[in-house]
């Protein structure tokens, strides 16, 4: 039964502090957009309204399928995988005989998550990067289509590593044994790991909009400034200080890992901006209004997951 | 209970399955006001085509819709002729034009569909080719339009759906798709050939607002 339904989160009073807090951050926004929008009935605030509207049913979303039901937010975050996969591998322009070895590929996302699910560590760490790794080359090969067959090979599994691999260390967090001093378990560091990603996206962009000057990547990201990505790096360690409680990390320890994750954000950022430059696309899709598509919002979580994820599995299991 | 089982099959199943699936983004489509007869044409590259553009129909009109397929491939055996004609209500037709036998000739069988107060689904292509390559138009959809000018004209433009599932091979694989439509249009009263015309720069143009351009080399 635990599996499937369960409502104690209400008792858990650190995961319940975050959820308030997550709720006052998103009224605060809200009235904030609302008000400028009165004062200023010039200013061009329609991105930012359909952003927060869209982060209220992100969170919505997201707070429902992890506090309230375990088994649903496997399946939420396999799910997040394939839309993530989809969202990619068609803009890739895939060779028509390709397909075959994308089915397997796509195949490859229910067990990657079920592995994650049953909590088996050795095959969830190996199934993507090893087999995988050496089943879809083969099954390539067997059409007999050689043209163009390593540049195939390589987007493939790269597509998987990128958009499967890392995201379904999310999942596994949830599958994390239990540490009798530390209550909030799994969904505390699920809850930690996406509040803390995408409060650093949003404060490398605000600190970036308030003192931005010297760019950082203009290549790749022109919006991107040093002042922004110190700016966010320091506010998301801080932030991490004050939330270590949500993990069973000490605060410092906890306050270092967090430094970790806020590089690692910016680094899934501007990886995934690259991408796109070299597709030429702006947004990878329509799914978000006022974001993009599935895989635009959750970009800096691709990297920061796996991080995050190691990060804590080596110093506190 | 056809009429039940239509929209439950389009509306609650089929939408679902292309949307969450497959990947499709459906368009908000205008629609001629309620009686009116109308034609859909559309580009054709995959069997999700005609599954597609019947799941973007008001769910009032479903069962006085026919898509338009040819015989020779759906009427292969009887028991597949039925449940196509169930599950699509399609308008078999053959290929080529036959002027010994008015009743079984294709354009006079979709104009007498048209009588009966059917709106069409139609693939001037004709076939569904290689995998998102666009075939010449043929002027059947002209002859039918001319014969009939109050019968509004919907252009629909598909794409992705010939990756997702192309002719040769039944297996699906998701792969983002889109499908546009543009406005009802009533063309009724031209030429054959300027209708064609309008027809193929509709169809262009519809090409271009699903794929914006592309970066250049």
């Amino acid at each position: 039964m635990d599996k499937i339904f369960r409502l104690d989160f209400w008792q858990k009073n650190d995961l319940m502090i975050v959820v308030s807090l997550i709720f006052a951050i998103l009224i605060f926004a809200t009235l904030l957009f609302f008000v400028m929008g009165l004062i200023k009935s010039k200013a061009n605030l329609t991105e930012l309204k359909a952003r927060t509207r869209s982060w209220w049913f992100m969170s919505l979303i997201f707070i429902g399928a992890t506090l309230i039901n375990s088994t649903i937010s496997y399946c939420a975050l396999a799910l997040l995988s394939f839309f993530a996969f989809r969202e990619l591998y068609s803009q890739l322009d895939f060779r028509h005989s390709d397909r075959r070895a994308v089915f397997w590929a796509f195949l490859a996302i229910p067990i990657q998550y079920y592995l994650a699910y049953i909590g088996w560590y050795g095959a969830f760490i190996i199934f993507i990067p090893v087999v995988m790794f050496l089943f879809l080359p083969m099954r390539l090969v067997l059409k007999g289509d050689t043209d163009d067959i390593i540049k195939s090979m390589s987007l493939l599994q790269w597509v998987l590593m990128l958009t499967v691999f890392g995201i379904s260390h999310m999942a596994y967090l949830l599958s994390l044994p239990e540490i009798p001093t530390f209550e909030s378990g799994g969904r505390g560091l699920l809850l930690f790991l996406v509040f803390l990603t995408e409060i650093n996206d949003v404060m490398q962009f605000t600190w970036g909009k308030l003192l931005g000057k010297h760019k950082i990547i203009p290549k790749v990201s022109p919006n991107k400034t040093w002042e922004g990505f110190i700016g966010g790096i320091l506010s998301t360690t801080v932030i991490g200080y004050f939330l270590a409680f949500l993990t069973p990390l000490e605060p410092l320890t906890c306050a270092l890992v967090s430094f970790g994750l806020a590089i690692s954000g910016f680094v899934g950022d501007i990886v995934m901006s690259s991408v796109k430059r070299d597709i030429g696309v702006k947004d990878l899709g329509t799914s978000i209004p006022g974001h993009g598509g599935v895989l635009d919002r959750i970009d800096s979580l691709a990297y920061t997951a796996p991080v995050f994820f190691h990060l804590v599995y080596y110093l506190a299991y | 209970m056809q009429k039940y089982v239509l929209r439950f099959t389009y509306k609650w199943a089929l939408r679902p399955f292309l949307r969450l699936f497959v990947g499709v983004n459906f368009d908000a489509p205008e629609f001629p006001p309620a009686g009116e007869i109308f034609i859909v044409a559309a580009n054709h590259n995959s069997h999700l085509d005609t599954m597609t553009i019947m799941a973007s129909l008001p769910r009032s009109v479903l069962h006085k819709v026919r898509p338009v397929a040819a015989a020779d491939h759906f009427g292969k055996t009887k028991t597949k002729e039925k449940l196509v004609n169930y599950f699509v209500n399609t308008l078999l037709i053959q290929r080529k034009r036959d002027k010994d036998n008015p009743e079984n000739d294709p354009i006079n069988r979709m104009i007498k569909a048209i009588d009966d107060g059917y709106s069409l689904v139609l693939f001037p292509e004709g076939t569904r080719g290689e995998p998102e390559v666009r075939q010449p138009l043929k002027p059947g959809i002209a002859h039918v339009l001319r014969a009939r000018p109050h019968v509004h004209y919907i252009p629909a433009y598909m794409s992705g759906m010939g990756k997702a599932m192309p002719k040769d091979d039944s297996l699906i694989v998701p792969h983002t798709s889109r499908i546009v439509f543009g406005k009802p249009q009533l063309v009724g009263q031209h030429e054959i050939e300027h209708i064609m015309e309008r027809i193929e720069s509709d169809f262009e143009s519809l090409k271009a607002r699903i794929n914006p351009v592309k970066k250049t080399p």
